[in-house]
């Protein structure tokens, strides 16, 4: 194999693999079990936002309205885990379930009217999203006056109720797996990462969802004259994506014990990102739900080393935007290099 | 022969589009284990039939019935699972994904949802076998040849159980051992009692494969039968007509010094070996079907793009310009086809379209003399009759016929000694065609040289003083235009290849 064959199969894993053994050798506490389950902690909703996102662009479409859906749905989420009526009637982890429903359906609802947009109306996805992006923003700051919805006043006459509902989604956004050998335990929401990356990964690569996925991203023209429902494909892309956003406000949610409505602002470029490096292009037709796990894995590591090296956040900035441009560049290079036809013999 | 079982027939299909009926009252009925050509000029309709037959359009009127019984398709889908397959020129299929995937795609085996990968790359590949194919099921289809990706497409119909395949000009991008391959198969298909519908504009493959022809023209058929029953000389009639002529505008003048020479000019793979002049005052026609290599031609002359053999002479001096900015300061300019993409800038006034092309000469340190623009746009405006004649308007306001006036006061303010006009009436109502022929011929009595390039024969046979044949990249002959016939031109135009690469 070449160079470029081994870059094509196995693609940015080895950059990630790379910067990883860079790290661990020359920077002092980065490769401890801690450090490295810290790193899990912290990418898992950025992760989480981008294989939603990666199913979007796949389709060769684009959703900037995650971020925002990651607002809306937090304090949506986060109203009711401080309801007192809910947390009355429900229990502490009912309320939590609920709270979680929530906010899946305020991001299926929003991923929902995206696809229904450009599925059906055929608008650009670009601008569809744009306009949910800034709605959705609006509507979770309408909702809470600006203020971030969470722990309740020491004099609220249900705070014992509500401390326990916001205690009980905390097991999920902020808990840990006891797991022998490390003692601080496995993050919940890494787990929560990792199952949905591999169920996305399943969904792409076995269920024909994910095969029309990628037709319609590939050749939508082709995929319409043979069969295949563009236009409903097109609609649960967006929903998956939603719904992902959804699931990573709850997270952030449970881990904080409080929705604001900024959380999530800048989000959607930080899951684009993850996308594009790990592989995804924004062509379409191309890209894997464990390209967006590795995407931000790099992006995490990377961020992680230099904190961990007291490098200046603005220098983060600038290594992440060389990354991506890397990455790119990366996949062009890869995609340069000619895969052959293989032949069957005798014939 | 007549008698055989009729697999799908549309019946009196009319397809209007917004200002043109594509289809009027057409019948076609494809029967069982025969091929039945579809022959027709461009425009004449062939496409938009297959859009019908595939589920992608839906006539206005007429009805389809499948082995006898009445359907309805609402969209590709439902064509499909009928067993109705149609082969676009541009395949239907996604680059990014393997031959197996492709064949498969919208009906992947598996259930729940979830993909039975083996049982597709299994069945794929016996499809694949079957027809020949010597490549693996799990090859991306960016990788295959145009001949493989048309395996594709006929494994793709045979896993679906196809009872008709159409093929839209399947051998337009085959070397002629490819096509020899294809003509097995589909025999191969005929004898298993599939029916095939075959569009073409070759008329020796209409004789090698056909059982049956149906020849549509201006959106009309003209003609159906037995291959038996028809001569070459008559389907060329059946798809020319007579009834199509136009007002033929005389030239004034003896013509000129040569203006333009080519002596055997050739890019590949789009033309080669294209020889001729070009006088001041007359107007010569560049005949042939679309894809023939005219526009290649065109573009080549005009510093568009460069040749690769051969060499020309403008006003006897060596010409190879190697972008269209020095092509016109020799003057050589080139009113392409595609007004809206390539002619005009839409979003801009009437007034910075014309005088694109002469700035520098209006302007002085870098500023545009406002009112010396304003008057050369307003007088070249006025002398090509544009309506309203309004300097000041977004060039996308105005109609087909207008805008292409915008391009031609463009060229003329280039004062360019040599026009090569692609399509000059392309997309224009017929009232603006006369009139557009009209100032092409006050052009050439003016003492420019023009070349131009059409595909419709009216036009070809009442606008030009010679008219030079193109087909597959190569000139096929000239003809003096008072007296050559639609039949003649066509015939040539119709010239099978033999020069191209294998």
């Amino acid at each position: 194999m070449t160079a470029r064959q081994i870059g094509a199969r196995y693609g940015v894993s080895l950059v990630l693999a790379l910067i990883v053994l860079v790290a661990a050798l020359f920077v002092p506490g980065f490769f401890t079990r801690a450090n490295l389950t810290t790193i899990l902690l912290h990418v898992s909703i950025n992760s989480v936002i981008a294989l939603g996102m990666t199913f979007v662009i796949i389709t060769a479409g684009i959703d900037l309205s995650v971020g925002s859906i990651v607002g809306l749905a937090g304090v949506l989420a986060a109203a009711t885990l401080t309801n007192a009526a809910i947390v009355h009637a429900l229990g502490p982890a009912a309320a939590a379930v609920a709270a979680a429903l929530v906010g899946l359906g305020v991001g299926a609802a929003l991923g929902f009217v995206n696809g229904a947009l450009i599925a059906w109306l055929r608008v650009a996805p670009f601008i569809v999203t744009l306009a949910t992006m800034t709605v959705g923003r609006g509507l979770a700051r309408l909702f809470t006056g600006g203020v971030p919805i969470g722990f309740p006043d020491p004099g609220d006459p249900d705070y014992a109720g509500k401390v326990a509902a916001l205690d009980a989604l905390h097991h999920l956004g902020g808990g840990r797996v006891p797991l022998p050998g490390l003692p601080t335990g496995f993050p919940v929401p890494a787990v929560v990462m990792l199952l949905l990356v591999a169920a996305g990964g399943f969904v792409l690569t076995r269920a024909r969802f994910g095969r029309y996925v990628f037709a319609v991203g590939g050749n939508e023209e082709a995929s319409r004259l043979s069969g295949v429902p563009v236009q409903s494909v097109k609609l649960g892309v967006y929903v998956i994506s939603g719904m992902c956003a959804g699931l990573a406000a709850v997270l952030l949610v449970g881990q904080l014990r409080s929705g604001g409505p900024d959380a999530g602002m800048l989000y959607e470029l930080n899951a684009i990102a993850a996308a594009v490096i790990g592989g995804t292009s924004l062509f379409g037709g191309v890209g894997s739900a464990l390209g967006a796990l590795v995407g931000a894995l790099l992006i995490g590591v990377l961020n992680n080393s230099l904190d961990l090296l007291g490098v200046q956040s603005f220098w983060q900035e600038i290594a992440k935007g060389v990354i991506i441009l890397l990455a790119v560049v990366f996949d062009v290079w890869v995609k340069k290099g000619g895969q052959q036809v293989r032949r069957i013999r005798g014939r | 022969m007549t008698d055989r079982e009729v697999l799908l027939s549309l019946n009196a299909i009319t397809k209007r589009y917004p200002g043109v009926v594509a289809l009027d009252g057409v019948d076609l009925a494809v029967q069982r284990g025969s091929v039945h050509a579809l022959l027709g000029e461009n425009g004449a309709g062939k496409s938009t039939l297959l859009k019908i037959l595939a589920g992608a359009e839906q006539p206005d009127e007429g009805g389809i019935r499948v082995a006898g019984e009445a359907v309805a398709f609402q969209r590709p889908r439902d064509a499909l699972r009928l067993g109705i397959t149609v082969i676009y020129q541009e395949f239907a299929l996604v680059p990014e994904l393997s031959a197996a995937a492709n064949v498969f795609l919208g009906m992947e085996p598996g259930r729940y949802g979830v993909l039975d990968e083996r049982a597709e790359r299994d069945a794929a590949a016996a499809a694949l076998a079957q027809l020949g194919a010597d490549f693996e099921a799990g090859t991306p289809v960016r990788l295959l040849t145009g001949a493989e990706k048309q395996l594709v497409e006929l494994a793709r119909a045979l896993v679906r159980d196809a009872r008709v395949i159409a093929l839209d000009e399947p051998t337009a991008t085959l070397s002629s051992r490819e096509t020899e391959r294809l003509f097995e198969r589909i025999h191969a298909l005929r004898e298993r009692g599939l029916g095939i519908v075959f569009v073409t504009h070759r008329l020796e493959e209409v004789r090698r494969i056909a059982d049956r022809v149906t020849v549509l023209r201006d959106g009309r058929r003209t003609w159906t039968g037995g291959i038996g029953d028809v001569t070459d000389a008559g389907i060329i009639r059946h798809m020319v007509g007579r009834d199509v002529e136009m007002e033929r505008v005389a030239g004034r003048a003896a013509p000129g010094a040569v203006a333009l020479e080519v002596r055997g000019l050739g890019r590949e793979p789009a033309f080669r070996n294209v020889s001729f002049s070009l006088r001041a005052g007359e107007i010569v026609a560049l005949a042939g079907l679309v894809g023939a290599g005219r526009t290649e031609v065109a573009r080549c002359l005009a510093g568009a793009d460069p040749w690769d053999a051969g060499d020309a002479t403008v006003g006897g001096a060596p010409f190879r310009p190697r972008t269209p900015r020095e092509a016109a300061r020799r003057g050589v300019v080139y009113l392409p086809e595609e007004r809206k993409t390539q002619g005009l800038i839409l979003g801009m006034r009437v007034r910075e379209n014309a005088t694109l092309a002469i700035l520098p000469r209006l302007s002085r340190f870098g500023v545009v003399r406002a009112r010396l623009e304003r008057a050369r746009a307003q007088r070249q405006v006025d002398e090509l009759e544009l309506r309203p004649p309004d300097i000041e308007r977004e060039v996308a306001t105005l109609s087909g016929g207008n805008q292409q006036k915008v391009v031609m006061a463009k060229w003329l303010l280039a004062d360019a000694a040599v026009l090569i006009v692609d399509e000059p009436t392309r997309g224009v109502d017929v009232g603006s065609k006369s009139e557009i022929h009209r100032r092409l011929r006050a052009l050439a009595d003016a003492g420019k040289a023009l070349l131009v390039i059409s595909s419709e024969l009216p036009e070809v046979l009442a606008l030009a003083d010679r008219i030079l044949v193109m087909s597959e990249g190569v000139l096929r002959g000239e003809l003096d235009a008072r007296t050559a016939t639609a039949e003649q031109v066509l015939a040539l135009a119709l010239t099978p290849g033999g020069s191209r690469a294998a």
